[in-house]
């Protein structure tokens, strides 16, 4: 495994877990994209499609679509197929923050470099939402 | 972020548990946000409490057994059963029941259980420079582009300024963010209230999160044209305000509305692309249902379907559902209409609407709650919006259509294209 590496970011929403990163290249619509009982990502996203979310730290562009996506990311959670952190490259909508609050998923975004091509599907990475860093530790 | 003493005792938890975890969630958001300060607020529209999805009903409870009480003026947004007539649209007992208890959730909060998408509608009318919250998009656009109060697209922590009285100052609350970025020229006189549906579908596609100037109507939009083309413009795109000049509130004119920025793009507003709505969501001709009151209708809709329906009678084989808000449903009914409606066969349903009903398959019922969406094969709809919608949770054809022609369906049991 190699060294772990600090990428500084902003925190959005506090909380610290590591999981292993899926990395989307296209905007993600919660209402509609996911489907919640699976975790299963059914939309038009080709680098993602088909993949869980579950227990994944989803490294993204941003977020598009409803004012809904809170609510689909508290179903997420409830029903145990949510990320476990979010890291999005720009502010995602605030509906998707109100949605991470409740479901106690940390949020980082607007890092010092472009995590969707620094960071690769597999990595393992440590998202802390106070300190605002994402820490990458390779794969396992 | 400035806050405020009141503020800062809710958060420190002074003013019990429910306005602690309000503020705290508030805070958080408006330091996303960048928010300087939280302002008062005069309105909310809030979050039902959506017995569609699993313990979403109980986050409402949740809070009211926490004493939580609203301190501004507060109505919930549209639910998933008729709380009433849940057995006219075939819902499981069950999910009727757990939906009524969302009702009982907002009762003791002091929310006004209005259920429904056009609060507006319901006597909810907040004024110029309101500053205000809504989880109901159709509501912040309307609400923005009609009577000038300030909103931005919430999510659950609507509720949440509802409880404090308080919101962080970001996006539509600022003047800056409440002006024109796209100028769009009117080249069409759209004929009736599905017209403006289709064509704010049209232009909400290419205006995305922008404020669209609608430059050339030839004469002033009635209140229902006006909440036809906010609803489908906010379903296309992820607009929160458009502009009318001389409409919405304080521009008169266009350059007004841009003050002083250039407009990006221009974009036509002609029949073509009126036209282009209602192909994309006209699937094929067969249809078990018809749907009108998207969003929840009007007094002076319902007027309407009645003056269409008085004295006629719905196709054997077809149902034809009419969806109003509660409140409007019983304006409506002091009048004779719903009366004139039911006698000619139709359902009129409140509180909820086809895709926010039992027919979702997107949606995450409890399995104990026995919800199965029934097979369609197709609805027949005179809004976008729902057209949208029902195509992508219910999963079924649309056909999209005017009011008068829907309604014509529902009587011929054929259907009735908008453009022959």
């Amino acid at each position: 495994m190699s060294a772990p590496r600090v990428i500084r970011a902003r925190g959005l929403v506090e909380g610290t877990v590591s999981g292993p990163a899926l990395v989307a290249q296209e905007p993600v619509s919660f209402l509609g994209d996911v489907a919640i009982t699976t975790g299963e990502i059914v939309g038009e996203l080709p680098s993602v499609k088909g993949r869980r979310l579950g227990g994944t730290v989803l490294v993204f562009p941003g977020s598009m679509g409803s004012a809904g996506a809170w609510r689909f990311l508290y179903q997420l959670y409830k029903h145990n197929t949510h990320p476990i952190a979010l890291v999005a490259r720009v502010l995602p909508d605030p509906s998707v923050v109100q949605g991470a609050i409740l479901a106690k998923i940390p949020v980082v975004c607007e890092a010092d470099e472009d995590v969707l091509k620094t960071i690769e599907n597999g990595d393992v990475v440590t998202v802390d939402g106070k300190a605002g860093t994402i820490t990458v530790r390779g794969r396992n | 972020m400035k806050l405020s003493r009141l503020d800062q005792e809710m958060l420190e938890g002074r003013h019990g548990e429910a306005r602690r975890r309000a503020m705290d969630g508030l805070v958080t958001l408006g330091r996303a946000y960048g928010a300087p300060d939280l302002v008062d607020i005069g309105y909310a529209h809030i979050h039902a409490g959506m017995a569609m999805y699993k313990d979403d009903v109980e986050l409402m409870e949740e809070l009211a057994a926490l004493g939580a009480t609203v301190a501004v003026p507060s109505s919930a947004n549209i639910a998933n059963a008729d709380l009433v007539n849940w057995r006219q649209t075939g819902a499981p007992e069950k999910l009727a029941l757990l939906q009524q208890r969302a009702a009982g959730a907002h009762k003791a909060m002091g929310s006004a259980c209005a259920f429904t998408c056009t609060p507006y509608w319901a006597g909810h009318w907040p004024t110029w420079n309101t500053h205000m919250v809504s989880i109901e998009s159709t509501v912040t656009i309307f609400c923005n582009s009609v009577l000038g109060a300030r909103s931005n697209r919430d999510g659950f922590f609507a509720v949440y300024a509802a409880i404090a009285g308080r919101y962080p100052r970001f996006g539509y609350h600022l003047d800056e963010q409440r002006v024109g970025t796209h100028r769009v020229d009117v080249r069409v006189e759209p004929g009736n209230v599905s017209d403006f549906s289709a064509l704010g579908f049209h232009v909400g596609k290419q205006v995305g999160g922008g404020v669209a100037v609608f430059d050339g109507f030839k004469r002033r939009p009635t209140l229902d044209q006006l909440d036809a083309l906010g609803a489908a413009m906010g379903t296309s795109g992820g607009i929160s305000m458009f502009i009318v000049p001389g409409v919405t509130p304080p521009y008169a004119t266009s350059e007004q509305a841009f003050t002083g920025r250039r407009p990006n793009d221009l974009i036509v507003a002609d029949e073509q692309g009126i036209r282009e709505t209602y192909a994309q969501f006209s699937d094929g001709s067969d249809f078990d249902l018809v749907h009108v009151g998207c969003p929840h209708a009007s007094y002076e809709e319902m007027k309407q379907y009645a003056a269409l329906l008085d004295g006629r009678k719905v196709a054997a084989g077809v149902e034809l559902w009419v969806t109003t808000s509660r409140s409007v449903r019983n304006m409506a009914a002091e009048a004779g209409y719903v009366a004139t409606l039911e006698k000619a066969g139709a359902k009129v349903i409140s509180d909820t609407c086809p895709m926010s009903c039992h027919f979702a398959r997107t949606a995450s019922p409890d399995p104990a709650l026995g919800v199965e969406p029934p097979s369609l094969r197709g609805i027949v709809l005179d809004s976008a919006k729902q057209a949208k919608y029902v195509r992508d949770m219910i999963r079924c054809p649309t056909l999209l259509t005017s009011t008068e022609k829907a309604i014509e369906t529902a009587l011929t049991g054929r259907f009735v294209p908008r453009y022959p």
